[in-house]
């Protein structure tokens, strides 16, 4: 593992999408013709990732403001403006594709909570603000924070959303390619954020108990989809969160 | 190595860096939770094979460069 964070804004650069730029055409025209429960999941999903990506675009400016110097203030700030194109990518796919109703996003978020467990609503409209709340209060709380972020949240819970809906919209009987694109998207740029927080915890002189709590919560939050991903891909979630930690330098007990 | 009394740098090894997370494979690490042992070269790792950190495939490495990122290298 490289050390620094410098190349992470290099990177981010390098990976700039617009989601503007994305045809949604055949989605429009494929939304309606599919089956009840395709477009039920499809939507559950899509649920989640609006109230993930709304809540993450905004605590992220306390993670910002506590961090050690220049250049993990800059990464900081790169992945604000990914997580903020992430959060207005999958409201326009609510909006857009999937005619979730509601005169702006905020509106739309609200319609879509009924569509996930109360406990992804939980995770991210209450735990990690409260997290983010603590960090600007006292930045020497950035490792911990950034285990819940990175590790637990980008880590876990969005990345076997995302390769869930990839591999649900594999199975559509009418495809949605513009939803498939920028997914892919979302995932290349949560690749560098995952690997972000890597660095800074590796950096850090992680105490047992917080490694533990970052390993305990990793497995907990897996499951805060419920059934719109399947339980092999909460094992394998689980799996690799343990072995990044492992690879990241924290040793099990 | 030693040659004549005189040590001899080793030859540097070759490393892997996962341009998408950063994560560098290192052969005498290898990825033992990967299925990986140590002291293997990354041409002999499996194609299914995935970054530990990110989970990006292995075609999304590429070697790292004598001296690249000098200034950054981890202990």
């Amino acid at each position: 593992m490289i050390r620094g964070y410098s190349h992470f804004v290099t990177l981010a650069e390098s990976l700039q999408w617009d989601e503007k730029d994305i045809d949604y055409s055949q989605d429009r025209a494929s939304w309606p013709l599919l089956a009840e429960d395709e477009s039920a999941k499809v939507l559950g999903l899509i649920a989640g990732f609006v109230i993930a990506e709304s809540s993450v675009s905004e605590e992220i400016r306390s993670y910002q403001a506590a961090a050690t110097d220049e250049s993990m203030e800059a990464v900081f700030r790169a992945q604000e403006r990914d997580e903020e194109r992430h959060a207005r990518f999958f409201d326009l796919v609510a909006a857009d594709v999937a005619g979730v109703p509601g005169a702006d996003a905020a509106a739309r978020r609200d319609a879509l909570r009924a569509h996930v467990r109360p406990e992804l609503v939980e995770l991210f409209e209450q735990r990690l603000p409260a997290t983010a709340r603590r960090l600007a209060e006292d930045h020497g709380a950035l490792t911990s924070a950034v285990g819940l972020y990175h590790m637990v949240i980008e880590g876990v819970v969005l990345l076997a959303g995302q390769h869930a809906m990839l591999d649900t919209l594999e199975g559509l009987s009418h495809p949605l390619p513009g939803l498939r694109k920028g997914v892919e998207l979302v995932l290349r740029d949560e690749r560098w954020h995952i690997g972000f927080g890597s660095r800074i915890v590796q950096n850090a002189d992680l105490g047992r108990d917080e490694a533990d709590a970052m390993l305990a919560q990793g497995e907990a939050a897996a499951k805060v989809w419920g059934n719109l991903i399947t339980p092999d891909a909460i094992d394998g979630a689980v799996r690799q969160h343990r072995r990044r930690l492992k690879a990241a330098g924290i040793k099990f007990w | 190595m030693s040659v004549g009394g005189q040590v001899l740098d080793k030859p540097e090894t070759k490393r892997w860096y996962c341009e998408p997370c950063g994560f560098v494979y290192d052969p005498e690490e290898g990825d033992p939770d990967g299925g990986i042992p140590p002291g293997t070269p990354f041409e002999e790792i499996p194609d299914d094979w995935m970054c530990p950190i990110c989970g990006a495939t292995k075609a999304d490495f590429r070697e790292l460069l004598p001296g690249e990122f000098p200034d950054e290298w981890g202990s």
